[in-house]
């Protein structure tokens, strides 16, 4: 074993992702990685707050419209605040609203960007990536 | 909000992004934010520019 993430026994390794899936930055912070976790998170923090601000949509799956499921599982990324949004909540954007079209891109980025933390927390932990 | 600053907070958001996630040193890091900053933020002044070419034609009808 000369790779000090072969030694990780997979199932923490899941959890990690896991962990990095539902609480942004959360992988990151897992692996004492606490400074860029802490920048993971409030970047994407603040790419939902403004998405929120601006009424953007919250995508989900929409009948008759195969691409709003990729969208779906692209905003799904973010992890809980998706589902405390969507269900707790109850935010859906709006159609009208000025900065929907942004507001829209601002949250899909940040559920795409938070997808490729759990990317990044497997690597490290896989002992793939320092 | 407008245009640019939303733009301008997109382009970043992005850069100190992908600038933690893929630069380990303060150094790098900050070289490649302004690279990906300004990529972005001057790419889409560049991009809105060259629209002009393409005037926008007769509205769609409406179904």
């Amino acid at each position: 074993m000369t790779e000090a993430g072969s030694t990780r026994a997979p199932w923490r390794l899941y959890l990690l992702c896991a962990l990095a899936w539902v609480i942004p930055g959360g992988g990151h912070f897992a692996l004492g990685r606490r400074g860029r976790a802490a920048v993971f998170l409030a970047v994407i923090a603040c790419a939902i707050g403004v998405g929120v601000h601006l009424d953007g949509n919250l995508y989900r799956v929409v009948p008759g419209q195969p691409l709003t499921i990729l969208a779906t599982l692209g905003a799904m990324g973010m992890g809980a605040p998706y589902f405390a949004l969507r269900y707790l909540l109850g935010f859906a954007g709006d159609a009208e609203a000025a900065g929907y079209e942004y507001g829209t891109v601002f949250l899909l980025s940040a559920g795409l960007m938070n997808l490729l933390l759990v990317l990044d927390t497997w690597d490290i932990g896989s002992g793939r990536k320092e | 909000m407008g245009h640019l600053a939303a733009m301008t907070l997109y382009a970043a958001l992005l850069s100190v992004f992908f600038a933690t996630l893929w630069r380990r040193e303060r150094g790098a890091q900050i070289k490649l934010f302004a690279q990906i900053f300004g990529a972005l933020l001057l790419g889409a002044v560049a991009f809105g520019w060259l629209m002009y070419f393409f005037p926008s034609g007769p509205p769609a009808p409406i179904p």
